[in-house]
């Protein structure tokens, strides 16, 4: 009983000093730009960002423009991590493949993403297709080392195991090494959910415009509305935080599926 | 791109060559590693001689290669790279520092971590690229855009290491400094750093990558010098040649960066290794 | 295998190609991908001060095939300006497009396969502005000052040739990359101290925010800078009877937008595009509108486009020689002028800037 009421203050204090400084920075926000302390240029006042946030909101769709970033998002995550598994399958169980493209993939990973950028706007044109592409390489390359790390780490005695059972190499993938590099293909999937995210903003940015929260912020800029901006990162954050507890989620649920196995 | 992986390994086995590294599997393993990129490049070289890749969609290797020579001789790939270069090792400096008080701050002490996590993880949810347009409202376009952007790409990542290594100091090293009456100091140096520091490479480690895709990021925004401001320059000019020479380079400084972490995370293990004899 | 089986399935796969075959051939469904070098205000999807962005306000090319449901246009407006409008042609996503001088020559440098059909936007001015307090007086005090401007647009070169004439490089300046509306944004926040550009920069003057001290208007006619309507070689060879509407639909453009009764009414047609009337106004002062919205591949503009070839190579954007032999084709155009008895509407120029037969 004391331990729970311990346990309950201890939330109580948590949540109260996590809550201390992004309210006092609310107020000296608000104190700052109701007095003309700061230009309102740079920090508008929370009325005029809520505002901001009503208008786009209501009549501008945002609605609209954030389900165009986030089926672009999902489009390219999707094949981005199912060839990434594939993928990364292939390397890990293959001797050949590994020697002759492991070294190769490894040379090109290296590559920063955004610097893929003005190739795929030459090989893609400006088409939905060359985003979705960026988005899927952003979250191939973590599946794929993630994934083949794990497969490479499957138990020695598990394989032997299906040496001695005679496993079909299918089933050799599916029975042993698919469920023994599940938490690894998780930590890829999710890495691969986050970077996706930022391909998704990125490819916004500097691809050809059209629409997505992502040109909504770049707008916001050219006109110097920081109003607009606050609310398109806003949004962006809200999403990453969505999408990482959701990756999150399905990771422990997949974990949990492994224990009971075991 | 396949010069990359090309130099790439030719040059890890020259470094190692004095060590008698270079045996015959090792040769062996390094010709099969080859074996793809000197063949797409051939197969590159042929499609672009005989035509079946129009010039604009791929340009032929030779062509790169030139370009390559070319810009090295004229030492504008070493003034990008250069400008680059500094850009990432000034806001990593600051970020990394700043993340590496702050994730401090948050594993020693509870009260700070319970006033800060909460926003510090809301701020972190946002992709540093989501930042650049608010703070090219605030700071403009210049130098100091580029290093805040710079610096946050380090800081998260730094953070967030910083403090889990040192919360996952096991509680009875530091109760041997309390016997040992080590002073506050003396465990935050002594047992403290030592078993948080692991973590803290790896923060370095994700830090220094986030650094540097955040710089190519702002690089292509904004900026009229560097490694990102090639990439678009030739993107403008239709200059594919000038684009991959630019990737290139991006990917062996990468590479670089990759190495020498490697290399002096070896180093620290061993330094650890001699503390633990 | 008896024979009637092997008929069966003959007459089976004669059956399943015909039924696939036969809408294709009734009713070849077609878009005509339209791309333009430029965009409006806020994103909007037009433009102004060219007889395109009259044909795309006006819909000329939409009138011109409302009898053929199976044809439709789709716009395209490129914030990258010219070299987007390249990566379009490179992927055969772009079938027609408006695109000037600088970036089409970089696009046939590099082996587009194009033909240059009529021109339009023609013989536009260039204007420098600079920030407020910039202190910026001439373009001879722009030494080692932040200059934006798009890089491989036409501006880009109309810009270079502006400061070799007053014995400027672009080593000179610190050239900053920006779009017309990052260049507008920058220019008010004082990051950059002068930028190259049209009626943005003249609409920002007009507000106070910045000062336009050098336009190429009333300058050396060779500052300036040349666009036109530039298209895929295959799509021409593919369909010319198309092709050949297409031009129709745009030479009517640049003929309404020549009549100077229309004036007002053009104006208010490219407001569309966000830019306001007052400033393209400005932009269009003393320049007849024949001159400006021509579509003549005269002498001169053949010409321009020849030393534009040149000189990009001269100054390094183009790294290999360029020939407009056999890329201009003004067969669609003479055709649509015969057509609309448009032959002598609008002057044609000689090589030396005069007028020809005159």
């Amino acid at each position: 009983m004391s331990v729970q009421s311990a346990l309950k203050t201890r939330r109580a204090v948590k949540i109260r000093r996590g809550l201390t400084i992004p309210i006092l920075l609310l107020i000296i926000w608000e104190v700052s730009s109701r007095t003309g302390l700061v230009d309102p240029r740079f920090l508008p006042s929370l009325e005029n960002v809520f505002l901001t946030a009503k208008r786009e909101l209501i009549d501008n769709n945002l609605i609209g423009e954030l389900s165009i970033s986030l089926s672009r998002n999902i489009a390219g995550f999707f094949i981005g991590s199912i060839v990434g598994i594939v993928f990364a399958t292939v390397l890990a169980l293959s001797r050949t493949a590994d020697a002759l493209i492991t070294p190769s993939f490894n040379g090109l990973k290296q590559i920063s993403l955004l610097a893929w950028i003005p190739l795929i706007s030459i090989w893609f044109g400006f088409g939905e297709q060359a985003k979705i592409v960026f988005v899927a390489i952003a979250a191939f390359i973590p599946v794929v080392l993630n994934t083949y790390e794990g497969m490479r780490s499957a138990p020695r005695d598990l394989i032997e195991v299906g040496h001695a059972l005679r496993f079909t190499p299918l089933q050799r993938i599916t029975r042993i090494f698919l469920p023994s590099a599940l938490p690894s293909i998780a930590t890829g999937v999710h890495l691969g959910l986050i970077y996706s995210w930022l391909a998704t903003v990125g490819a916004e940015y500097f691809l050809a415009i059209g629409r997505g929260v992502g040109s909504l912020i770049i707008a916001g800029r050219e006109h110097f509305d920081m109003a607009l901006v606050m609310v398109g990162v806003f949004i962006l954050g809200l999403v990453g935080f969505a999408l990482n507890r959701i990756a999150g989620a399905a990771e422990a649920y997949l974990l949990r599926w492994r224990r009971v196995v075991e | 791109m396949t010069f990359s992986a090309d130099t790439v390994s030719s040059a890890s086995v020259k470094s190692r060559s004095g060590k008698k590294f270079f045996t015959a599997r090792r040769a062996r393993r390094t010709a099969v590693a080859l074996f793809l990129p000197v063949s797409l490049t051939l197969l590159w070289w042929i499609a672009s001689d005989r035509g079946w890749l129009p010039e604009q969609i791929l340009p032929s290797p030779a062509y790169v290669y030139s370009t390559m020579i070319e810009m090295i001789g004229s030492g504008e790939i070493l003034y990008h790279a250069g400008v680059s270069l500094r850009r990432v090792v000034i806001g990593f400096i600051f970020g990394a520092l700043a993340g590496l008080a702050l994730g401090m701050g948050m594993g020693l002490s509870r009260r700070v971590d319970d006033y800060v996590r909460p926003l510090f993880l809301a701020f972190a949810q946002i992709p540093t690229l989501g930042w650049i347009p608010l703070l090219m409202l605030i700071f403009g376009i210049g130098e100091t855009l580029k290093i805040i952007v710079i610096a946050k790409g380090a800081l998260v990542p730094m953070a967030m290491n910083t403090a889990a290594g040192i919360r996952a100091v096991p509680a009875d090293f530091v109760e041997v400094g309390h016997a040992l009456r080590f002073s506050r100091w003396q465990t935050l140096r002594l047992i403290v750093l030592p078993g948080a520091a692991p973590a803290i490479f790896t923060g370095i480690r994700y830090g220094l990558t986030h650094s540097w895709t955040a710089l190519v990021g702002v690089e292509l925004l904004a900026s009229s010098e560097g490694l990102g401001y090639l990439l678009v320059w030739g993107r403008q000019m239709f200059w594919l040649d000038v684009v991959m020479v630019a990737m290139i380079t991006i990917g062996l400084i990468g590479f670089a960066m990759d190495k020498s972490l490697d290399a002096s995370e070896n180093y620290l293990q061993r330094w650890k290794k001699e503390g633990a004899d | 295998m008896t024979i009637l089986q092997l008929s069966r399935r003959a007459l089976m796969a004669v059956f399943t190609a015909s039924v696939l075959a036969l809408p294709a051939i009734a009713a070849e469904p077609l878009t005509i991908h339209v791309g333009y070098a430029a965009i409006g205000l806020d994103s909007r999807p037009y433009s102004e001060g060219t007889s395109a962005a009259t044909a795309r306000a006006g819909e000329y090319l939409e009138k011109e095939f409302a009898n053929d449901p199976n044809i439709k246009i789709e716009w395209f407006f490129f914030k990258g300006a010219g070299p987007a409008v390249n990566e379009g042609f490179a992927n055969d996503q772009l079938d027609f497009a408006y695109q000037g001088d600088l970036p089409s020559l970089i696009g046939r440098a590099n082996g587009l396969k194009t033909k240059y059909l009529l021109a339009s936007g023609a013989r536009k001015p260039l204007y420098l502005a600079v920030a407020k307090d910039s202190g910026i007086n001439s373009v001879t005090d722009l030494k080692g000052k932040k200059v934006a401007y798009q890089r491989g647009t036409n501006g880009h070169l109309a810009a270079i040739k502006i400061l070799e004439a007053n014995g400027l490089t672009e080593k000179d300046l610190q050239v900053t990359n920006l779009d017309s509306a990052g260049t507008v944004a920058a220019l008010t926040s004082q990051d950059i101290d002068a930028a190259f550009g049209d009626t943005a920069l003249i609409n920002l003057a007009a507000q106070g925010n910045a000062k336009v001290i050098y336009t190429t208007k009333g300058d050396d006619p060779r500052f300036g800078r040349n666009a036109g309507i530039v298209a895929r070689e295959a799509f021409i060879n593919e369909h010319p009877e198309i092709t050949q509407r297409v031009v129709d639909a745009f030479v009517k453009a640049a003929q309404w937008s020549s009549d100077e009764p229309n004036r007002a009414a053009l104006f208010e047609l490219w407001h569309k595009s966000g830019t306001a009337i007052p400033i393209l106004e400005d932009y269009f002062s003393n320049d007849k509108l024949a001159y400006r919205n021509s579509p003549l591949i005269d002498d001169l503009l053949v010409s321009q486009y020849q030393k534009q070839g040149i000189k990009a190579k001269e100054f390094g954007l183009i790294r290999r020689d360029v020939s407009t032999d056999g890329w201009f084709e003004p067969k669609y155009l003479k055709t649509s002028l015969d057509k609309f008895g448009l032959q002598n509407f609008w002057q044609a120029y000689g090589s030396n800037g005069k007028p020809l037969g005159s």
